[in-house]
């Protein structure tokens, strides 16, 4: 339980982002990079943007999804190692924004990924987005550490131990 | 009975009572304990922490907490490791712990201030290089066996950089043991470092030779082209996750703490006089040197790193060696 605790920790304290435009108007990925200058000084949460998807643990996800970018989307989201999470930002994320009935507009980030957190604004501040984000650190301590309680429950005795690693 | 047994670990002597040689648990005592394994991974994290700290600093934030590196490794542990398709798996597997054995090893011949190295000889210079230069082909491979464009491009582009550095820093560190007269760490260490340094000009000029090439060694700002995470994703740790990147880390941390380690070793006039406490202060001492130099510079592109290196470095450091020559008589 010790380990569990101090891995809950470790995940909430060390979140690397990775940022990815599903076909927004970059309005929203201008403020993502300004939240991450160092005015703002995410480093203080252990936040680090990181290129690759292979080492994210939390996805920034801004813009409405068109038809074209879907398959990329899922591919990026496929490409991260479990547990991940997203943030979708911008209204566009939220919902398709103004782009709702766009003819090659699929809709906002969670008609095709679970979305843990949603981020309003047009575009967002980089403090909503921090605030976002540290939502998020919240989640992910409380979803390992309800793993980890569900594991000892079902190890002294439960039913079955299926758990889906999310 | 523990406690006897402890101490005669520490002396290293023989007990007469069971007949077990007490001096194989004094050897892996140094070995994965002081100053060995855990001890230079720990350093390694925390000059990791120093120099984020730093870096902070020279940007009016605040920074990570202290405990923040050895974080980031317990959650790499603790991710899904993810092997993909078009990746070598047996290489994909072994490469990060090669990687992290092959830098703690280089540490192990390195002493730390007064405390001798666990393994010492004269000539431990030279094997310390060569293990330094097998990390770099060990990371080319990492990059090269990951099945990603990304990871390839990082990977030919650490060869090219390395052909760059690797001439200056083993100059550099060739002047220090010609004016010591000898190729062994802790023998350059007494003779070069303890009492009124006498070839003050040499000596600067190999140590700044040393301290840029070491920054292109350890892949930092401006020589971090291999790893440029806005061009080349992440370089040849692209597809690398959990458990793997976290031995890529530490390995990444140890051989910075090798890199620091030695310079400081080699130069500075700390550890050779106050010990274990003048070591680490002189390994924090460099990486500040190192991290100012990581704030106040952007990225040089890979043929300006190899320009650099060979018009104006490797004139310099060969000046500083001809000088430690005509010094030296």
């Amino acid at each position: 339980m010790m380990l569990e605790k101090i891995i809950a920790l470790s995940r909430k304290s060390s979140p690397w982002v990775a940022h990815f435009n599903s076909g927004g108007c970059n309005a929203c990925d201008i403020e993502v990079m300004a939240t991450l200058t160092p005015r703002f000084d995410v480093e203080r949460f252990g936040i680090q943007l990181k290129g690759s998807p292979r080492h994210a643990d939390i996805l920034i996800c801004t813009g409405p999804v068109t038809a074209q970018i879907r398959e990329r989307l899922l591919r990026v989201y496929h490409q991260m190692p479990a547990p991940k999470y997203i943030v979708a930002v911008g209204s566009c994320a939220l919902s398709g924004g103004v782009f709702h009935d766009c003819y090659n507009v699929l809709g906002g980030v969670d008609r095709v990924l679970p979305v843990d957190v949603y981020v309003p604004g047009c575009p967002p501040r980089p403090d909503a987005i921090i605030a976002g984000i540290v939502k998020v650190l919240q989640k992910m301590e409380s979803d390992a550490l309800e793993l980890a309680d569900y594991r000892q429950a079902s190890a002294a005795g439960g039913g079955t131990t299926h758990v889906h690693l999310q | 009975m523990l406690l006897e047994k402890r101490r005669l670990a520490f002396t290293g002597s023989t007990d007469p009572e069971n007949g077990f040689d007490m001096t194989v648990i004094n050897d892996l005592f140094k070995i994965l304990v002081f100053p060995g394994f855990l001890f230079v991974v720990n350093l390694g994290l925390f000059l990791e922490w120093v120099d984020r700290k730093i870096y902070a600093r020279l940007q009016n934030r605040i920074g990570p907490p202290w405990y923040q590196p050895w974080l980031d490794v317990l959650k790499l542990f603790s991710k899904e490791d993810v092997i993909p398709e078009g990746a070598s798996s047996f290489m994909f597997t072994w490469l990060p712990v090669f990687y992290l054995a092959v830098t703690v090893t280089a540490f192990l011949c390195i002493p730390v201030g007064a405390y001798a190295a666990v393994y010492s000889f004269p000539g431990d210079l030279i094997v310390v290089l060569f293990l330094l230069t097998l990390a770099t082909i060990i990371l080319f491979l990492l990059g090269w066996y990951s099945g990603s464009p990304f990871g390839r491009v990082g990977a030919v582009r650490a060869v090219t950089q390395f052909l760059a550095y690797e001439v200056p820093l083993v100059a550099a560190l060739l002047t220090q043991a010609l004016l010591a007269d000898s190729w062994s760490i802790s023998l350059v260490m007494a003779r070069t470092t303890v009492g009124f340094p006498r070839f003050v000009g040499v000596h600067l000029i190999a140590l700044a030779v040393a301290l840029i090439s070491l920054q292109g060694k350890l892949l930092r700002v401006p020589f971090d082209a291999p790893e440029a995470e806005t061009e080349i994703v992440a370089g040849p740790l692209t597809e690398y996750t959990g458990r793997r990147l976290a031995f890529i880390r530490l390995a990444e941390r140890t051989e910075m703490a090798v890199g620091v380690g030695l310079v400081s070793d080699l130069f500075l006039p700390f550890p050779a006089r106050l010990g274990v406490f003048g070591f680490v202060i002189s390994t924090i001492l460099v990486t500040f040197v190192l991290s100012v130099l990581r704030a106040s510079v952007a990225r040089f592109r890979i043929e300006d790193t190899t320009v650099l290196a060979w018009k104006y470095i490797l004139p310099f450091s060969a000046l500083g060696m001809v000088l430690a020559i005509i010094v030296r008589g």
